[in-house]
């Protein structure tokens, strides 16, 4: 078993053998905590200093590895198809994250009001989000069809013309976006959580001194939530940039009829970051694909570091 | 909105409530609808033939031609439109050129010909329950002994075994990181919560080597169970949280009376955790259930795909079984709703912690 490095800074500082009790309660807690250790080492440790390692050879699997230094990053940056993916998920970074945020806000708000039967209408705006991601796929697929589907039937009562989601490039982020805001119950919940503990005296008031509800929204509420959004928004970027299954079974479905299944359709518009490193991953390219995988750890953990100090500035903690 | 000065009287400040209520109440039931309609239209679909899932524009409910049964055979029924304007309901025997041979139900032995343009469709609904039927039992690979079945058995075994194995293994870690004060405790922690951090494509590539080349584990469900067995940052932490809320002097009186760490862990913490122990139960068989990316890395023959992968099957080169898949996906979902329902606080205390992602 592996000692922890951080017993040694106060043993050198200090210089003193721990006592009978700590030694004690080393060993037990080191047994305690021993399935976690084991998991940590072959699980995550193991697994990210090897794919750190193959990320600098071109590795393809069966063929014997070949140290390349920095080879698979510069074909990275300079693949087209990479920045494209890179491009696509920034799309729904910066579209989806906060279109799913305003819109979980504004239903949390409509499951707070003072309206009776609200645990009800609770269950109905969460269900959706607990429908397995696959299903909920196909099943608006099956929704956006363009010549039957529920979707382009209600349009055209209104004399509208249903786009071609599954054809078009510039219609199918879209339809992945539309499916998202139907599966937001959890963020809602966690919205709703947040909104109860904003303060009914102060919103009372500002409504005495004729502040209206957009006021009350835009100068109580919302910097009230402000933690929650922060959670929401962070928690929302790191799922975009793993976006996967959902855009996987779309391109599946817009590639029937087709000759073969292609990854990224319509015309690589579903190409999203992870989509694509898996592509990498299923033709063998190990190393490419390893190289993409610690690009995107890296930026995640900037990503979030800089949410965080961006939320020093625009957030307000209560007490 | 609410603001009223109070000259008003009585009445009105009253007829203002009605209708503020009223507004609100038509607010939440209008997106309530849009979010609920989809899981109406899975449904509807799942109970409709294959020609009318074909049928432009769709029916909401699930709809086909009246028939009538005549000496054991089944005729489709139409409504004629005479020329006079009146109407009645004929069997249709058959068709010539522009005609068509219709009877008269009630007397079927004389027919007569009328044009085809004379006649509408009659569409009754009728529920087709045997979709659900065909899609559990249909063959996905001929001759392989695989159904929806065999996918649904393979989720269940997977889940179980992922919630056995995530209890086992993060209930005494959580123990130690929340209630054992071991010298370097705090600096390991903070490496369980790093973890929470990696993305699973860094891991994704060794993994599956060594699961597949190194043990040999390729095409099993152990590389999807196995992992479990050794702890996992969000629940270690959840429970952490819970354990630490549990008084001291509660371990502290059974040391006295000579329990051991594990004594007090097992006889007094666990029972004492059971509710958030039962969100972490429902919160793995959630994610094992729903999990798409592990199962299509590691599964490749199709008497060991999952319910996630098995959905796929209703995909065909040139079509989709629209109702079999909608039949397959309502057996997909409707566990979790019902586990919901039962289980509505474990669901949200769990989603408040993982932020209510899925993918």
């Amino acid at each position: 078993m592996d000692q922890p490095a951080s017993i040694e800074t106060p043993l050198k500082k200090q210089r003193r053998k721990l006592t009978r009790m700590e030694r004690h309660n080393l060993r037990v807690g080191l047994l305690f905590i021993s399935p976690w250790i084991v998991g940590f080492l072959i699980f995550s440790l193991y697994p990210m200093v090897m794919s750190l390692y193959y990320s600098f050879t071109d590795f393809q699997g069966i063929l014997a590895s070949q140290q390349t230094w920095y080879a698979n990053y510069a074909a990275m940056f300079r693949d087209e198809r990479f920045w494209n993916a890179v491009k696509n998920t920034i799309y729904m970074v910066i579209i989806a994250v906060p279109l799913n945020l305003i819109f979980s806000l504004l239903c949390a708000i409509l499951l707070n009001l003072k309206v009776r039967g609200q645990s009800f209408y609770r269950v109905i705006f969460f269900l959706p989000s607990i429908v397995p991601a696959i299903a909920a796929t196909m099943l608006w697929i099956w929704i956006l069809k363009p010549d039957n589907g529920l979707l382009s039937t209600v349009l055209s009562w209104f004399g509208v013309h249903s786009p071609n989601w599954f054809l078009d490039p510039l219609w199918s982020k879209p339809a992945l976006i539309l499916m998202g805001i139907w599966g937001i119950g959890g963020t809602i919940i966690i919205y709703l959580s947040g909104l109860q503990d904003v303060s009914q005296t102060l919103l009372e008031s500002a409504e005495l001194d004729g502040a209206n509800w957009w006021n009350r929204l835009k100068n109580i509420t919302i910097p009230m939530v402000s933690p929650i959004t922060l959670f929401n928004l962070i928690t929302g970027v790191i799922f975009m940039f793993q976006y996967f299954s959902q855009a996987y079974v779309f391109a599946r479905f817009a590639s029937v009829g087709k000759a073969e299944i292609v990854v990224g359709r319509p015309m690589d518009s579903t190409l999203f970051y992870s989509v694509f490193l898996y592509d990498k991953f299923t033709n063998f390219r190990y190393g490419y694909a390893s190289a993409m995988a610690w690009v995107l750890f890296i930026v995640i953990l900037l990503c979030t570091i800089a949410l965080l100090k961006a939320s020093n500035r625009f957030t307000y903690y209560a007490g | 909105m609410a603001t009223y000065n109070s000259y008003q009287r009585p009445f009105s400040v009253k007829v203002r409530k009605f209708f503020e209520q009223f507004g609100k109440h038509a607010l939440i039931w209008t997106v309530g609808i849009l979010f609920f309609i989809p899981f109406i239209w899975m449904a509807s679909t799942s109970l409709k033939t294959k020609i009318d899932i074909g049928r432009i524009p769709p029916n909401f409910l699930p709809r086909e031609n009246k028939t009538v049964e005549i000496n054991g055979q089944s005729f489709p029924v139409f409504m004629l439109t005479s020329v006079d304007g009146t109407s009645k309901e004929v069997a249709v025997q058959g068709y010539e050129g522009s005609d068509a041979i219709v009877f008269d139900p009630a007397n079927p032995s004389s027919t007569m010909n009328v044009p085809k343009d004379t006649l509408t469709e009659i569409l009754i609904v009728k529920f087709h329950w045997e979709n659900y039927v065909n899609a559990m039992t249909r063959a996905s690979r001929p001759g392989m002994d695989v159904t929806f079945f065999t996918y649904l058995k393979n989720s269940l075994i997977i889940a179980f075994f992922c919630i056995i194995g995530t209890l086992l293994s993060c209930t005494p870690v959580a123990y130690g990181f929340a209630r054992i004060p071991f010298p370097g405790r705090d600096t390991l922690f903070i490496f369980v919560l790093a973890t929470m951090m990696l993305p699973f494509q860094v891991t994704m590539i060794p993994l599956f080597k060594l699961f597949n080349e190194t043990l040999r584990w390729g095409d099993t469900f152990l590389p999807l169970i196995v992992p479990t067995f050794f702890a996992n940052a969000w629940d270690i932490f959840l429970l952490r949280q819970f354990f630490r809320t549990i008084p001291s002097e509660m371990s502290d009186a059974a040391r006295v009376d000579g329990a051991n760490e594990w004594q007090i862990f097992t006889r007094i913490i666990i029972p004492l955790s059971i509710p958030v122990i039962s969100t972490i139960a429902v919160f793995t068989f959630l994610w094992a259930w729903n999990d798409f990316t592990g199962p299509l890395i590691y599964l490749q023959s199709h008497q060991n795909y999952t319910m996630a992968l098995g959905l796929q099957d209703f995909q065909g080169q040139r079509e989709i079984l629209w109702n079999q898949l909608m039949a397959a996906s309502v057996i997909f979902t409707v566990p979790i709703i019902v586990a919901f329902f039962f289980l509505q606080k474990q669901f949200i205390q769990g989603i408040k912690l993982t932020g209510g992602k899925e993918g």
